[in-house]
């Protein structure tokens, strides 16, 4: 069992079975996990602006550091406009970000890793942009779905291309995130078995690899919770600033 | 006096130093990285959405083979069209 690369994804139940009507709502490890992981958020931002010092301690540079990286990449991609926004994008990168990294751990539980975690952090960004584009433009956002000096013979087809574009946002966002992360630990595990069964004398080449992985596997974390953030603003610069 | 002197020399030539770092580095962040891994599945999304629709549709009209492949090819179309605009974006950059 501890050979199986994807015994690492199973989801079991902890405590008691809770049940509500017919939606099972039992405390899983996934469930642990994410709460640990925003549990972690919680106190690492409070230990980092407890004491506002002038010349910062460690963990104040990095809150300081991962406050002005999401606020420079909001002013980038989508100007000044979308600065309300910046409590929501922090949120879901640091959530993303730390889901990852606590799924480095050894013996941890990757969050992200499945697809129904992060396809409702994608239909969340995917529904909440739509409705700030109807908000601000009203029935003009749908627009979007009509590209400027299309035939009129074309446009019956065009916009349905357009809808399938525009519904895809949500199933590429989540299955980006999703498969990178599954395929990397699916692959780190399968290297740690191949050490243990080549044993002694052949383990030392996958040992190598390992942790070769592992450090790509924490670049992957980090790059995989940019572009999610990264792409929740460019989504969000289409609602409030109409073009494409 | 002099102490401080030395400082602002000194603090001149690291700022010059981490400005030339910069320059060096455009181009080849790990921004770049993203948009090769975004692109990769932007394709595949579309035609996922664009089969699952024409599915549908096929369930509810009875039209059993004929929505499907018509979906399928306006799925592959509409993915082509994310690649080619995200390629443009970068571009632009």
């Amino acid at each position: 069992m501890a050979l199986n690369p994807m015994h690492q994804f199973e989801v079991y139940r902890i405590g008691p079975e809770i049940n509500l009507g017919n939606i099972n709502l039992s405390f899983t490890n996934a469930s642990l996990f994410m709460l640990l992981s925003a549990i972690t958020i919680i106190i690492f931002l409070f230990l980092g602006t407890k004491k506002k010092l002038l010349i910062p301690s460690k963990i104040q540079v990095i809150t300081e550091m991962s406050y002005s990286f999401v606020a420079k990449m909001i002013s980038d991609t989508a100007g000044s406009k979308a600065k309300p926004f910046f409590p929501f994008i922090f949120t879901l990168f640091m959530f993303v970000l730390f889901c990852n990294m606590i799924g480095m751990l050894p013996y941890s539980f990757t969050v992200t890793s499945h697809i129904i975690v992060t396809l409702v952090l994608a239909v969340v960004v995917f529904i909440g942009v739509t409705i700030i584009g109807f908000i601000k433009h009203g029935i003009k956002y749908l627009e979007l779905f009509i590209p400027k000096g299309v035939p009129i013979v074309l446009l019956p087809l065009i916009v349905i291309i357009e809808i399938i574009s525009y519904l895809s946002r949500p199933v590429s966002l989540s299955v980006r995130l999703f498969a990178n992360m599954m395929a990397g630990h699916t692959m780190l595990k399968v290297f740690g078995g191949f050490v243990i069964s080549l044993g002694l004398l052949g383990g030392w080449l996958p040992l190598g690899f390992s942790v070769a992985l592992t450090g790509l596997e924490i670049l992957v974390a980090f790059l995989q919770a940019y572009v999610f953030a990264i792409l929740t603003c460019i989504y969000l610069n289409d609602a409030i600033n109409l073009h494409h | 006096m002099k102490n401080l002197k030395e400082i602002s020399t000194r603090l001149e030539i690291a700022k010059k130093k981490i400005k030339i770092n910069l320059e060096k580095k455009k181009g080849s962040n790990a921004a770049s990285l993203g948009t090769a891994l975004k692109i990769s599945t932007e394709l595949v999304a579309a035609v996922i959405v664009g089969t699952t629709i024409g599915f549908l549709l096929d369930n509810w009209f009875g039209t059993k083979p004929l929505l499907i492949i018509i979906f399928f090819f306006m799925g592959v179309t509409a993915g082509i069209l994310n690649v080619f605009r995200s390629a443009k974006k970068m571009h632009k950059k």
